[in-house]
């Protein structure tokens, strides 16, 4: 593929490992950004972000207008959404999801009445104006969550103020195939741009560094004469095109030289890193007053009919998007890019934020179903992990459920990138027990702590009973002691008289006691059950 | 099956891998069959039939695919390197039963390929060594010295009846034009200094001119760059046969500075008997090799200077065979405590743990 020539303005740094996949780039990044047909009806799923779901705020049988406010965040860890286009809800209810394992989950179904008419917006043409807080705020309600493909709420990511000196955007787009950035550099530079410089704005002025592989050469051209023509200033970095790249650790790394410390963030360093499509759609909530409504995706592979990019309205199921890009037949569907991406199970589910690219593929296009045979040990896989890991460790452990080792070999540091995979000879699925392992640990973890609770629980029931014992023995010795007395009162006169007395008194004692025993433990049972904690 | 990411994957496969091997053997190959005959042809095929036989029998009785199994390479490689190695006359018999036992017992017994610990090729080669001493080191003379040409029928007969065609034991063969018995260079050294000679005298003798001794010299370079080849094609992890040659040069070089009458040059030790062949060949095996970049130093490390050491002190004129099979064993130590940092930990874990 073409590489620019372009030196990059910043030193660049490496990061081991790396590996270089066959780009397939150009297949889709040759025209301007399009738009396909509307669909007839969008598929919004609840959980389209990092997070939980969000809660629905229409009801069936609604009127909604595009942009408006369809489900709100949860208020600790989701994002809002909103109606792509304008029409009815028409149900909301499960659906085929877009999901590794092909689940369904809450969507709300909305019927397009194809007007694509507005919600009132309210845009700010100088964001200046705006205090920190109401740009957040408006950023919240957007709806915007990362674009790059984690769809994390970018409100929270943009939360911390301290110490924040530098921007990062990330337009490395590492992943074959995928060419939704390098097109919207292209085709929205000045967008791009101004999004950053309102990002830039929230932490009052920071250096903003672009972050970008060598294999974009025109979005590189792109840049320097939208910063020349907005007097802006920034840095563009250009970097050797090698998978992961465009990994949030490994930019960094290429651009700065230093690690995120484990079990800290980019914010600890100082930087706060966004995807140009998040810059994109800022500026589109700030400037525009438009919330995310749709997002350019990356229709392609060697069966997609028409390849390119698109903005596609969220929600638009995937169905819709094989028949306007005449795709007849495709073997295998991947949502995002062959390295991360995963096989898309029904046609039905609908593209959520998080949704960059869309491979259509052939036949022999991605890998073929194969058996793995066993690993060799050659080290390859080391020598392709851009964390420095033992791949080929952790895949011994995690295949022999020995999770406590693959924690020893930091499983956690994994990102999952597959560089591994893709080099292994033995064509061994290593990611595949990655994920094994650590749903196992993550499993684990949430088991103890369910049985430490249970734990506890039964060392008070234990505790309970010894105590009701003791306390049962200390009233059979206090009877004892009162009937004593009560016979040294009657100065024994009549030995068989005492005798007599003392066993009716015996009884009665045990009577009382059995009593107020049971009384007693029913009562520190009903308390166990108020106590007992949601597991 | 729903597949899981990476969807893409990079042409590559362990057939491949071991089809190279054989390929970068060429040349050493070539080199042995100028100087020491067609013998090590004859042994190459006894030893792969033996390999691909027993390896599909124990598949057979252990319940595994048999033909996607053989057709991974590893057998044949294993039998191709047990052939390199053997002398070229060794009586049939020895070659089978050292292949079959590398493939039973350093194979297949630990799991089959991927799991052995110790180098099969080399376990076959040191059963034969301490079990036939006379016929593993009766090498014949290279051809330039040879006090006649062996024939092609002469060396089949050697081989499957022990008797060249016209009757004549295989010591016939072993005669330089000046009638003595030959030996490697590496054994006559040993020999000589033990009767008191000094190296510069032991070199006069006109087996021992260039490098390492005539025919010795070149079937180690043939092997070295073949072995380079592997380098470059990323085949083997450069890391060990640095380390190998790095080890043998330090050793060797402290003894000879110490005394150089005594002890050989360090040029001598990477040219001589089996160093390039196990350098590039042997000790790179991945299976038995250690797997993190410190770990393969150290691995190769070890394997040169034990060479050393067990070739100047020790009772056998060649170590190579020997000291991969003890580093063999270090292999586990090794990968536990040479792993690397990993992204965003201060220390590497397996030191800072224990």
């Amino acid at each position: 593929m073409e590489r620019s020539s372009y030196p990059s303005e910043i030193p660049i740094f490496e990061f081991p490992g790396g590996i270089h996949p066959k780009e397939n780039k150009q297949l889709s990044n040759q025209s301007p950004i399009a738009k396909l047909p509307l669909a007839k009806e969008l598929v919004i799923n609840l959980k389209g972000q990092a997070g939980n779901r969000s809660i629905p705020c229409v009801e069936i049988g609604e009127q909604v207008l595009k942009g408006q406010l369809i489900a709100k965040s949860d208020g600790i860890f989701s994002s809002y959404q909103h109606a792509p286009t304008s029409g009815k809800i028409i149900a909301i209810e499960k659906r085929p999801i877009a999901h590794t394992s092909g689940l369904e989950d809450f969507c709300i179904v909305l019927s397009a009445d194809g007007e694509e008419q507005w919600v009132e917006l309210s845009p700010a043409k100088d964001f200046t104006t705006l205090s920190r807080k109401q740009i957040l705020a408006r950023i919240f309600e957007s709806g915007i969550v990362g674009l790059g493909g984690a769809s994390f709420p970018s409100h929270i990511k943009l939360q911390r103020e301290d110490g924040i000196d530098t921007l990062i955007i990330n337009a490395a787009e590492c992943e074959p195939y995928i060419s939704c950035d390098d097109r919207l550099l292209q085709d929205n530079t000045d967008e791009i741009l101004k999004g950053a410089q309102i990002i830039s704005h929230l932490y009052k002025d920071l250096k903003i560094i672009v972050g970008i592989e060598d294999n974009k050469p025109n979005a590189i051209e792109a840049l320097k004469a939208a910063r020349t023509k907005l007097e802006m200033t920034f840095d563009i970095a250009v970097v050797a095109t090698k998978y992961p790249s465009g990994g949030e650790k490994q930019l960094i790394q290429l651009i700065t030289g230093k690690e995120v410390t484990h079990g800290k963030l980019p914010a600890d360093l100082g930087l706060v890193m966004h995807n140009v499509a998040t810059c994109f759609a800022i500026y589109e909530a700030i400037i525009q007053g438009k919330p995310i409504t749709d997002r350019v995706v990356t229709l392609t592979g060697k069966a997609c009919g028409k390849p390119g990019n698109y903005r596609v309205p969220i929600g638009t199921p995937i169905k819709h998007l094989l028949q306007s890009t005449d795709t007849a037949k495709s073997q295998k569907l991947i949502m995002g890019g062959p390295m991360m991406g995963f096989e898309i199970q029904s046609i039905d589910a609908g593209i959520v934020k998080a949704t960059n690219c869309i491979i259509m593929a052939d036949n022999n296009e991605l890998k073929p179903e194969q058996s793995s045979l066993p690993c060799i040990r050659c080290g390859e896989c080391m020598n392709a992990c851009p964390a420095s890991l033992l791949p080929q460790q952790l895949y011994w452990h995690a295949k022999a459920d020995e999770f406590d080792k693959t924690e020893e070999y930091n499983l956690f540091d994994c990102i999952e990138c597959g560089a591994c995979a893709y080099v292994c000879p033995s064509d061994i699925p290593l990611v595949q027990y990655y994920r094994y392992a650590k749903s196992n640990i993550r499993n684990n973890r949430v088991e103890k702590i369910k049985a430490d609770n249970a734990r506890e629980r039964h060392e008070a029931r234990l505790e309970r009973i010894e105590r009701v014992k003791l306390e049962k023995a200390e009233k059979h010795r206090k009877a004892a002691e009162a009937r004593r007395k009560a016979a040294e009162a009657s100065g024994q006169a009549d030995a068989k008289k005492a005798a007599v007395a003392a066993a009716l008194a015996r009884v009665q004692a045990k009577k009382e006691a059995n009593q107020k025993s049971d009384h007693e433990a029913s009562n520190s049972q009903q308390a166990d059950k108020t106590k007992e904690p949601k597991a | 099956m729903i597949l899981s990411s990476p969807f893409a994957k990079k042409p590559n496969s362990v057939t491949a891998v071991m089809l190279w091997v054989i390929a970068a053997s060429l040349p050493g190959l070539a080199a042995l069959i100028y100087f020491f005959g067609i013998g090590v042809l004859i042994n190459i095929s006894i030893a792969s039939i033996t390999a691909l036989a027993t390896e599909a029998l124990i598949l057979r009785i252990r319940k595994r695919p048999i033909s996607a199994t053989l057709m991974d390479g590893s057998a044949l490689l294993t039998a191709w390197l047990i052939g390199l190695a053997l002398p070229p006359l060794l009586p049939w018999w020895m070659t089978i039963l050292g292949t079959s036992f590398a493939i039973v017992f350093a194979k297949q017994v630990y799991g089959g390929l991927g799991n052995n610990l110790f180098n099969p090729a080399m376990v076959a080669y040191v059963l034969l060594l301490i079990s036939f001493p006379v016929e593993m080191t009766a090498w014949i003379p290279p051809a330039e010295l040879a006090g006649q040409t062996l024939s092609f029928a002469d060396t089949f007969s050697y081989i499957f009846t022990g008797t060249s065609s016209q009757g004549y034991d295989i010591n016939s063969i072993r005669q330089g034009v000046d009638g003595f018995t030959m030996a490697t260079p590496l054994d006559h050294v040993k020999t000589e200094l033990s009767q008191g000679y000094r190296t510069q005298e032991i070199k006069a003798h006109e087996m021992m001119t260039g490098l390492s001794g005539i025919g010795w010299q070149w079937v180690n370079l043939g092997f070295l760059f073949g072995g380079v080849i592997l380098l470059f094609r990323k085949v083997a992890a450069w890391q060990i046969p640095a380390g190998v040659l790095l080890g043998i040069l330090g050793m060797s070089l402290i003894l000879n500075v110490l005394n150089p009458d005594a002890y050989l040059s360090p040029t001598f030790h990477w040219f001589a008997g089996a160093t390039m062949m196990g350098a590039f060949f042997i000790a790179t095996d991945p299976v038995t090799a250690s797997t993190t970049k410190k770990g393969r130093w150290l691995f190769g490390l070890g394997i040169g200077i034990i060479t050393v050491l067990i070739r100047t002190f020790g009772g056998y004129p060649d170590a190579i065979a020997f000291a991969v099979l003890l580093m063999n064993m270090t292999v586990p130590m090794l990968d536990y405590y040479t792993q690397p940092r990993t992204y965003g930990h201060a220390k590497t874990k397996g030191v800072s743990n224990e």
